[in-house]
């Protein structure tokens, strides 16, 4: 307690060069809080995003994820509500969502352009994909209509000059190689946030389409689960029960995810680099003047009897102090933006290829905190006896002759 | 001479220091014995090898040639942290100018050597307010070293050299630039450390004041005791 109370009084010598160099580093520690905050919060929107896309894990026959088909449903589901009611049982699991993915062209008599559709059960998908879609106009489609009807992207419902209520015809390849078509009513207008994506769209309810490509398939089961950190388990506890089929998990089919996280990844690692560099910098700057400045006074501690170790041992606690009190302060300046946000509602511009912004949020991360504190106060204390080891060596007599 | 009786012994003690290319001879084979509770002055003009010989007396410089006992042990063969450690139990030191740590208080100061030591935190209270005490600055404790006359300063570094009880004290010209009655008080500080606690005191000095209370006065001249 004395040694820590003596480094105090060594740090307040100087005050404002010691609050200079605390500043560096609180600005540097909330840099690095902010980046990674908002690196943290992109990741989480990302996978959230991603598992409310796909499920947190997607079961397909064992061809299934291959994309070689010749004819839709070739490497299809067979007997998919035994094995939905199978998973759904499973500890964890919050829905099954069984799924069709196909394509054609979409008509309003005049006009036709081509489709990128799924058949999905209404009751589950929609209630699961949850503010990742957001309905323009209408609602989801009934899986008991007398009609079959289908939600459009806003895009491909200006394309086609429909509205709720419109009547369009889906016109696919049957499973049997052969063209089909359907009458289906607009029932909702919807975007997910992708012009490219929304220019194409079409969920149809999954009997429905069933019916248009002649087939009781289904391209896949998506699992959803209640806690994302369940994934691998509920992915592997999946493998074990029906190893004869393909299973992946979000992670595997979030290729925007994935680059992303590489990206941000990088640019926030290099930024955190610098940031370490600076404090660096300032740190020693900042002990290696008092270094010199107090050479004299180093002799007489070492005439009087102190080691060298314990000369550097003074002056990293010195460097402690200073990293420990600008991490502090780094990490109120972090906390205070992350509540700011919070609460003020700056949203992002829209990333490349997306028509939605994004709001601008920070995440807090204990254990980024925890980092972030350990890795500048070892830095200090590194600057410190990096600057310090050399002046507690010096020869005695020549640290006191020191002017 | 016994080696026993003999707190300090310097036998045919050599130091060169290198100044550009040439080599000056600082001490020409310096032989000298320090009796415990013996005060020995060492006077002589500027460069005569005043600092040097004190400096080597001291533990805190290294000859080219001869040896040194402290106490009866021989110290030339042991490195850097033992003579270290040695300084902390057994050597005082009291410099010309003060050098106090200017931000802990005089308290601070006194009872840094005892915290070196590992002295326990109640004894070590006990001593340095026995030191304090002692040097009449029991009143100061709280204060730093910068609200004190040149005189008290000095009585402080004293303090902080007696407060270890060390065997050896070193002092470099302890009176330069005090008054003549503070000078007279540190001459009657040092000379009770010597005589009451039977501490060896080699003092360097100009101060006639000083050397004429010493027990024995060592002339030095050009690197040699005359």
């Amino acid at each position: 307690m004395k040694w820590l109370m003596f480094a105090w009084k060594n740090v307040m010598r100087n005050s404002r060069r010691s609050l200079t160099a605390m500043l560096i580093t609180a600005l540097g520690t909330a840099a690095v809080l902010g980046s990674g905050g908002f690196a943290l919060f992109t990741y989480e929107s990302l996978e959230e995003m991603t598992a409310r896309d796909t499920g947190h894990v997607v079961v397909a026959n064992a061809r299934g994820f291959e994309g070689d088909e010749d004819v839709p449903l070739q490497h299809g589901l067979a007997g998919s509500p035994a094995l939905a009611a199978k998973f759904a049982a499973l500890p964890g699991v919050r829905a099954v969502a069984p799924r069709v993915q196909f394509s054609g062209l979409i008509s309003n008599g005049d006009k036709s352009a081509v489709f990128v559709g799924s058949g999905v059960v209404p009751e589950i998908d929609f209630r699961l994909r949850g503010p990742q879609m957001n309905f323009i106009s209408g609602q989801p489609p009934a899986s008991n209509s007398p009609a079959p009807e289908v939600v459009i992207g806003n895009e491909l419902a200006r394309l086609m000059k429909a509205k709720v209520g419109s009547s369009l015809t889906l016109l696919a390849t049957t499973t049997e190689g052969n063209l089909n078509a359907v009458d289906v009513l607009v029932s909702g207008i919807a975007s997910v946030g992708v012009p490219e994506i929304d220019k194409r769209l079409v969920l149809a309810d999954l009997a429905s389409v069933q019916k248009l490509l002649l087939s009781d398939k289904v391209g896949t089961l998506s699992i959803y689960l209640k806690e994302t950190a369940d994934t691998e388990a509920i992915a592997t506890r999946v493998r074990e029960m029906q190893p004869e089929l393909a299973v992946k998990t979000w992670r595997d089919l979030a290729v925007f995810y994935q680059a992303v996280r590489a990206l941000y990844d990088r640019i926030f690692g290099i930024l955190g680099v610098i940031m370490i560099c600076i404090v660096l910098f300032a740190m020693s700057n900042t002990l290696g003047m008092a270094v010199v400045e107090r050479t004299r006074e180093i002799g007489t501690l070492r005439a009087i009897g102190t080691l060298p170790a314990e000369i550097v041992r003074n002056f990293v606690l010195e460097g402690m102090l200073i990293g420990g009190a600008g991490t502090v302060a780094g990490m109120l300046l972090a906390g205070v933006a992350t509540v700011f946000l919070l609460f003020a509602g700056i949203e992002m511009p829209p990333p490349p290829g997306r028509s939605a912004g994004y709001p601008l949020l920070l995440s807090f991360s204990p254990p980024l905190y925890g980092a972030v504190t350990l890795v500048v106060i070892v830095l200090a204390a590194c600057a410190a006896w990096l600057v310090s080891s050399r002046a507690a060596n010096k020869p005695v007599t020549e640290a006191l002759a020191h002017v | 001479m016994s080696a026993e009786s003999c707190t300090v012994r310097l036998t045919g003690l050599r130091k060169n220091y290198r100044v550009g290319e040439a080599s000056v001879e600082a001490l020409k084979g310096v032989s000298l014995d320090v009796l415990s509770g013996e005060m020995v002055a060492l006077t002589g003009p500027s460069g005569s090898g005043k600092s040097t010989l004190l400096n080597l007396c001291g533990l805190i410089d290294t000859p080219d040639a001869g040896s040194r006992e402290l106490g009866g042990t021989v110290i030339d063969k042991l490195d850097e942290i033992a003579l270290t450690r040695l300084r902390r139990e057994k050597v005082g030191f009291i410099f010309q100018g003060f050098n106090l740590v200017p931000v802990m208080t005089v308290y601070d100061n006194v009872e840094y050597p005892l915290l070196l030591l590992g002295v326990a935190a109640a004894e070590r209270r006990q001593l340095t307010l026995t030191a304090l005490q002692q040097v009449g600055l029991e009143d100061y404790a709280l204060r730093l070293p910068d609200a004190l006359s040149g005189g008290q300063r000095q009585r402080v570094a004293i303090a902080r050299a007696l407060v270890k009880s060390p065997a050896l004290v070193i002092a470099d010209e302890p009176t330069a630039n005090l008054d003549s009655t503070t000078a007279r008080q540190i001459v009657d500080l040092l000379h009770e450390l010597a005589h009451e606690r039977n501490a060896s005191v080699v003092v360097a000095t100009h101060d006639e004041r000083m050397s004429s209370h010493c027990d024995r006065v060592l002339h030095l001249i050009d690197g040699e005791l005359q």
